[in-house]
């Protein structure tokens, strides 16, 4: 809004309509790049941290929805010798979400450590939005009805490139996009495995669309790093433990994987710690069951306790399924639950080094108030070698 | 069980829990702690605890009877509070929700063993936790020991030393003189040579140089904290200030939650303040300051606050998390996981709230009240209230605080700086005033740049381009206009709606969502068309304002409620939490059918002359009707208030007390009354206005009050009544103000008209005293008359506080200010019921009364000030609405003039009340504090003018208990060391030897300006004589501490002999001292010594 007050006098914007499911179409300013797009709606309730979420390949597929009423305003960090990794504020190397949809973004960049602003960030990587909406409507919206579907349409926009992510192929230009019909691992995980870090511990990372920061966080513990593609031979690679990382969809629409995941990493009884997705793929590999919340938590301010201790953090979270409690098996044990609606927040084996979190200890966004979960599976690994 | 075992009933008895308020309001410490205080009550109330309040603050609803609850309006000071402990055998004592007053007294009975000798349990953050976050040093060693960065001043004795210590801290530095009073040697320097020269100047005239690292124009950040005895923890809310640091939080424009720093910055903060809350062992509430780099991720703690703060209270409204209810839970044992989150219901108090929406706080200045305080801001606080807008983007947030805070509907463009010269203004930024804002907005108006702009203030980049974003919308709005409009007079509704029409619907809705008001933007209008000869009323204004709002509302362009839910609505809610804001579509509460809603209007912004009193007021006739089964509605913009809680309610909109904004949630609510004599002058302005828009208004009609605002109509009316009054005329020339004082002789009251920069009313004596206060006044003009009356010497002021029912007195209470008329009722001492007035001259008054209240035909709340000398009683004014005075009144007559005002609003049948005054329990004596400590330059005399902050009210059997405990309670403390005297006129003087033998009595030195001291000596008694300009000097005792009670009486109100005491008495507050300026007060006080021992001993303190 800084650029000019043109908009009063209807100069310089272009109108775009946000077309749901429900048949309601909400009408606001197009931001970003002029291209059509559609995914599930979702929404964040963080206040801060929207170029973290929008490179968080959990996002994958869905059109996010701030509810905080200002985005943009410390613009985005992007350093000129393009080393994304190293820079905070990236959780991958691209945006991943569909659109966004804001009430009201901001057009300047001038934080110390913001290099261009959201819109030029977003037109470079052909992401379109909508601003002027009243998101608090729409939030409302999106959590009465459960399942809800956007399309993103600015005036006299094309039709969004299909070869941005693998999945993108099985939609056509008059369906709504939903994520959750697919397995998504091709889309977001690393195609090679990748190598990072030094130190005497390895960590092999099973990337089903893995934050960087949980690489960066294993890093700055002295560990060696392996990323790897998610339909890796696991019983192949030898490493100190295994981190089984967050990522977009459903975990049951990658069976092979769970399969893999009990066989090769629950097999080779090394020290595991799953997060968000990889949490459910290894509820599910030890034979607990998942289940479709109704819309999910996205947020930074999900209360979680631990048990027995009942000790209360604040959390970070990007999810729609969740470990159903009553299926836990019976050698593992319910570890963290939370204290808004009593969902499985966290898993322990009761008697090997296996870990896993439905929140994100690696925060990023949000609260680090779980990032000791990194520390103690660190030690379970050294304790191990 | 949660709660602590100590709290336990023991043998079928509730457990006692003493509360300590903060007592009087004073800059610094104002209403948020009757907030913080109430909250907590209700939270200890519900767990079965027995409450005992202890607070002076007469005015406050803490003080408020209960049925679980026992009220002490004693001073907050160690002695009383162990007496009170002695008398109830609490279990416990809380110290964190009275402000710095109450944690002090906790503190200082903590270390001299009162606490341990009762067996009284500290509950919350214990004592050497709470010593800890009050003393520098050891704070700053225990950041150290945690790894948090704190800014320190080192002391250095040579300039190699200075440029050592620079070298290690980083440039640029400050440098403070250590032991030079004013400033003096204190510098900023940038790099080596800078640092050399200023050291080397400054050790010539101290011993030793601060340095320390220069933290201005960092970002100022700070975070309310709130964890459990089991160590969970949680941040309410973070909030940044617009001005960067150099400026105190409580003088800053602050917006809520932080809207400059990144995820990262916001992490690493937050994190810092868990691992202070923790290392500090917090339980309860607490509060982080940062000072943050603009440049890089560098951060420094600047402080904590151990207990419930202005801050938290802020944030409680800016969240609607409730702090200090939840904070109370967790003192008496319960952890977050424990307790629900009040305002869902269903989902857990361990949760950081999630905004929709942006808060910002406005403060708000009285500077003009005091001459000689300089109007720069810096790091001591001067602002007397705030007011919070919410809203979805920063200028429309930014635009309702600023109509909120000054009540105009102007806002950010009101032009306050057009005649100023760009290098004035270039002096306004750099050094900025209560005023910057405006100056900000001038100079992009005059082209500047942004980068400019940041060079002068260093306010970060995103506010000033929202700023400048609403400066080129109204540039653009003018040429639009000029381009398009023709016409140049004559302007009727029609014509404004005809030009708005032509905007676009979207445009001009972007226009409202951006946050103009109607007023504002037909402002603009006729700025850019209206012949500049031509000056337009505000009401004419206001009602060719009217055009937009008809356009609007054709074209649908209406706000919308939103509800605070804490969740950003993830969880549903049943919020009665509101605000509007045209930056949606959706509204989350939809306009009533078959409504039952009565509005309550609050008071706005506290200010000097409208403070807690009114939202007492407010808060009881809300409960009123909340209780008779209507949907209670108040509409207020305070956050420091008891009425914007929402529980306080059935729904609260936060909200501007404006015209329009009030119209639209008429609009919405469709309410069977509107109520706006309870919230003192601000709402009550808007009766008149409201009742033409054919709004249903209770109490008085608009008419009555009419009637008694407009002084020409009212003093027709006593005229008619063959009621006396003081002589006074509306003068609009000199030659008629001369011609009016040729007719009734000096001293004559001058009343400017208020304009912004305007000047104050005044006593004048003599002719070069008027000269001079007139020569203050810009303007005296048709437009701007100014009113002058008789002013009347040696008279006694006389209140009577009632209700009336159409036309009948119900109820009217006589009570009588201690201080000649000459002292603003807001600054007078009020006794209650009358000690002094004979009986002929109370009939006289109540007799007056009912023809008043007849003649006006009044409905309501009312309050009549009279003046009399010997049995001639004159009136000086009636208000029709509820008064300042009207909490202390109920509370010591134990009839609640506020219910009594509902009844009669509400149609109930009432009946007259006769209340023989003399039978009463206890005498109630009201008194006001000053806070000339924070107000460096204010001369502290009180006068006409009102310039109080504050008051407490204290009861005692004997009026000299009730005298000696009020005047405890607002800091006038028993001289310790000496007395100077200085005791005026030679009437005065005689009349002061009634008392003085009290003073000898005290046995302490006993000092006196010339002519006192002459006095005294040819009377026998032996004292140490001063002098203005010779040795010995009358101040060099005061700073020297030989005095710490000063009693000083000017001889007249002559401008020359006010300047000439005002040393002495600026001296004295910078001191410490108590001072004493009014000679009824000192006598009454003094005499009241007669009584001293036998309330210290007294066994029994009154409860309410």
């Amino acid at each position: 809004m800084v650029k000019a007050a043109d908009d009063i006098f209807g100069k310089s914007y272009k109108k775009a309509y946000l077309k749901l499911s429900n048949g309601v179409t909400l009408i606001g300013r197009a931001i970003g790049a002029n291209v059509i797009t559609s995914g599930e709606m979702v929404f964040n309730t963080g206040m801060l941290g929207y170029s973290e979420s929008m490179t968080d390949p959990s996002y994958l597929g869905q059109i996010l929805v701030f509810s905080f009423c200002l985005i943009g305003n410390y613009g985005i960090p992007f350093p000129k010798d393009g080393n994304l990794f190293m820079s905070k504020g990236h959780e991958s190397a691209s945006i991943k979400t569909q659109g966004i949809i804001v009430s009201d973004i901001y057009d300047g960049c001038h934080h110390h450590d913001g290099d261009i602003d959201i819109q030029d960030w977003m037109k470079g990587q052909d992401v379109p939005g909508i601003a002027g909406i009243d998101t608090r409507y729409l939030v409302q919206m999106i959590r009465k009805s459960g399942n809800l579907w956007g399309k993103i349409v600015p005036e006299g926009a094309k039709a969004q490139s299909k070869e941005k992510f693998e999945f993108l192929k099985n939609f056509k230009d008059d369906e709504y996009v939903d994520p959750s019909k697919y397995n998504l691992m091709p889309s977001v995980s690393t195609k090679e495995i990748l190598y990072m870090g030094k130190g005497g511990k390895t960590i092999s990372v099973i990337d089903c669309g893995a934050k960087w920061n949980i690489m960066r966080m294993l890093m700055e513990r002295g560990c060696n790093v392996k990323v790897l593609p998610w339909d890796t031979d696991f019983s192949k690679i030898e490493c100190d433990g295994w981190v089984i990382s967050n990522g977009p969809g459903d975990p049951k629409n990658t069976k092979d994987l769970v399969d893999r995941i009990r066989k090769d990493v629950l097999g080779s009884n090394k020290p595991i710690l799953g997060i968000c997705l990889g949490h459910q793929l290894l509820a599910l590999a030890s034979g607990a069951k998942t289940k479709r919340l109704n819309h999910g938590h996205r947020s930074h301010n999900q209360p979680v306790f631990s048990l027995p201790e009942r000790k209360a953090y604040m959390s970070s979270q990007n999810h729609r399924y969740a470990v159903e409690k009553s299926s836990i098996q019976p050698n593992w044990q319910l570890w963290f639950e939370n204290a808004n609606d009593d969902s499985v927040e966290g898993l322990r084996h009761k008697t090997k080094p296996f870990i896993s979190v439905q929140f994100h200890p690696e925060a990023s966004s949000g609260p680090n108030d779980t990032s000791w979960i990194m520390d103690k599976f660190v030690k379970f690994v050294e304790e191990k070698r | 069980m949660p709660i602590l075992d100590f709290l336990l009933p023991k043998n079928g008895k509730k457990q006692k829990v003493i509360l300590l308020g903060s007592g009087a309001l004073s800059i610094g410490q104002a209403g948020e702690f009757d907030y913080s205080g109430s909250q907590a009550v209700k939270a200890l109330e519900e767990e079965g605890l027995e409450v005992i309040i202890i607070n002076p603050n007469i005015a406050s609803v803490q003080t408020n009877k209960g049925p679980n609850k026992k009220v002490y309006l004693y001073p907050i000071t160690p002695f009383w509070v162990e007496k009170i402990i002695k008398i109830e055998e609490p279990a416990a004592i809380i110290s964190s929700f009275g402000g710095q007053t109450s944690l002090n007294c906790v503190i200082a009975l903590a270390k001299s063993g009162v606490l341990k000798k009762y067996n009284v349990k500290v509950l919350g953050t214990q004592v050497d936790a709470l010593e800890l976050s009050e003393d520098r040093d050891l704070f700053a060693q225990k950041m150290k020991s945690i790894g948090v960065p704190i800014a320190k001043s080192h002391a250095v004795s040579t300039v190699t030393e200075a440029l050592e210590t620079a070298q290690k801290i980083g440039y640029p530095v400050i440098t403070r003189s250590a032991f030079a009073l004013g400033g003096l040697g204190s510098g900023l320097a940038k790099n080596e040579i800078e640092l050399k020269k200023l050291t080397q100047s400054a050790l010539m005239m101290a011993p030793q140089v601060l340095i320390e690292r220069s933290l201005h124009g960092w970002k100022e950040i700070e975070y309310e904290v709130m964890r459990d005895k089991t160590g969970n923890t949680i941040t309410i809310c973070n909030m940044e200030n617009f001005d960067p640091m150099g400026i105190h939080t409580g003088d800053s424009i602050v917006i809520a939650p932080c809207q400059t720093i990144n995820n990262t910055e916001n992490n690493m903060l937050r994190d810092t303040a868990l691992k202070i809350a923790q290392s500090v062992d917090i339980v309860g509430e607490c509060n982080v300051q940062y000072a943050l780099n603009p440049q890089d991720y560098g951060f420094y703690v600047i402080e904590i606050n151990a207990r419930l703060s202005r801050s938290s209270a802020l944030a409680s409204k800016a969240t609607g998390y409730p702090i200090a209810y939840i904070a109370a839970k967790i003192v008496i044992g319960f952890d977050l996981l424990e307790l629900k989150n009040p305002v869902t219901d269903t989902t857990s108090a361990f949760y950081e709230p999630s905004l929709d929406y942006v808060t910002l706080k406005v403060p708000r200045w009285d500077l003009s009240k005091f001459t000689g305080v300089s109007k720069n801001l810096g790091t001591q606080m001067k602002s007397v209230g705030e007011v919070m807008a919410i809203g979805r983007n920063f200028c429309e947030v930014m635009q309702k605080a600023l109509r909120m805070v000054n009540e105009n509907d102007n806002g950010i463009t009101s032009n306050v700086f057009v005649d100023t010269t760009d290098d004035e203004l270039e002096k306004e930024l750099i050094f900025p005033t209560n005023l910057r804002i405006f100056a900000i907005y001038e100079s992009f108006k005059r082209g500047k740049t942004l980068e400019h702009i940041y060079e002068k203030t260093n306010i970060d980049y995103w506010f000033l381009s929202h700023i400048l974003y609403l400066s080129k919308v109204e540039k653009g709005l003018l040429d639009f206009f000029k381009e398009n409009v023709t016409k140049q007079d004559a302007f009727t509704v029609k014509d404004i709606y005809n030009a708005f029409n032509r905007l676009s619907k979207e445009h001009l809705h972007r226009l409202k969502s951006r946050g103009f008001s109607d007023f504002q933007l037909t402002k603009i209008f006729l700025k850019a068309c209206l012949n500049p000869e031509i000056k337009l009323s505000i009401k004419q204004v206001r009602t060719l304002s009217f055009g937009i709002r008809k356009l609007r509302k054709k074209l649908t362009i209406v706000p919308i409620v939103k509800q605070i839910d804490t969740t950003s609505s993830e969880h549903p809610t049943k919020s009665n939490y509101l605000y509007l804001t045209y930056d949606g579509i959706y509204s989350d509460v939809s306009p009533k059918k078959n409504s039952k809603s009565i509005i309550t209007l609050g008071s706005g912004s506290y200010r000097i002359g409208s403070s807690l009193e009114f939202d007492w007021c407010s808060v009881m006739t809300s409960s009123y009707f909340k209780n008779k089964k209507y949907d209670s509605v108040i509409i207020n913009c305070n956050p420091e208030t008891v009425s914007t809680d929402y529980s306080a309610s059935d729904r609260l909109y936060f909200e501007e007390l404006s015209y329009e904004r009030v119209l639209d949630i008429i609009d919405i609510e469709k309410p069977k009354g509107v109520i706006a004599c309870m919230g003192g002058q601000n709402p009550n302005n808007l009766i008149v206005p409201l009742s033409q828009a054919k709004v249903n208004i209770l109490g008085h009609s608009p008419k009555s009050v009419d009637g008694a605002e407009d002084r020409e109509k009212f003093s027709a009316m006593l005229d008619k009544l063959g009621i006396d009054q003081p002589k006074w005329t509306s003068a609009i020339s000199i030659a008629e103000i001369e011609k009016f004082i040729e007719k009734v002789g000096f001293p004559v009251l001058i009343r400017p008209s208020f304009v912004l920069s305007g000047t104050l009313m005044n006593v004048a004596n003599d002719k070069a005293s008027l000269n001079y206060y007139l020569s203050l006044t810009k303007d005296i003009s048709r437009d701007y008359p100014v009113v002058i009356s008789k002013f009347i010497l040696d008279a006694k002021e006389i209140e009577c506080d009632g209700v009336a029912k159409n036309g009948e007195v119900i109820l009217s209470l006589v009570s009588e200010h201690i201080e000649n008329a000459g002292v603003h009722s807001g600054d007078a001492t009020i006794v209650f019921p009358a000690q002094k007035i004979y009986t002929h001259t109370v009939n006289v008054i109540k007799d007056i009364v009912r023809k008043i209240v007849k003649g006006l035909n009044l409905n309501g709340p009312f309050n009549i000030q009279f003046i009399a000398r010997d049995n001639d009683v004159k009136v000086i004014e009636c208000n029709a609405r509820a008064s300042r005075s009207f909490p202390f009144i109920s509370k010591v007559s134990g009839i609640n003039l506020s219910e009594l005002s509902c009844k009669v609003m509400n149609n109930e049948k009432v009946k007259k009340i006769l209340l023989d005054e003399s039978e009463l329990a206890h005498i109630g004596v009201k008194a006001s504090i000053f806070s000339f400590q924070r107000l460096d330059g204010a001369d502290p005399v009180i006068g006409v003018e009102m310039t109080s902050t504050g008051e407490v009210g204290c009861l005692g059997e004997k009026f000299n208990h009730a005298m000696i405990l009020s005047m405890e309670a607002t800091q006038i403390k028993k001289p310790q060391k000496g007395v100077l005297l200085s005791t005026g006129r030679e009437k005065d003087k005689v009349k002061f030897m009634e008392v003085v033998d009290n003073v000898y009595k005290l046995g302490v030195s006993i000092y006196a300006t010339k002519g006192t001291a002459k006095y005294l000596e040819d009377r026998g008694y032996k004292v140490n004589v001063v002098h203005w300009n010779r040795s010995p000097r009358a101040i060099d005792v005061i700073i020297d501490g030989k005095v710490d009670f000063i009693i000083n009486i000017n001889k007249n109100l002559s401008v020359d002999e006010l300047n000439h005491n005002s040393e002495i008495r600026k001296t004295a507050v910078r001191c410490g001292c108590s001072i004493l300026t009014n000679l009824e007060k000192v006598i009454a006080y003094l005499r009241a010594y007669d009584s001293y021992g036998e309330l210290q001993n007294i066994e029994n303190c009154i409860t309410l």
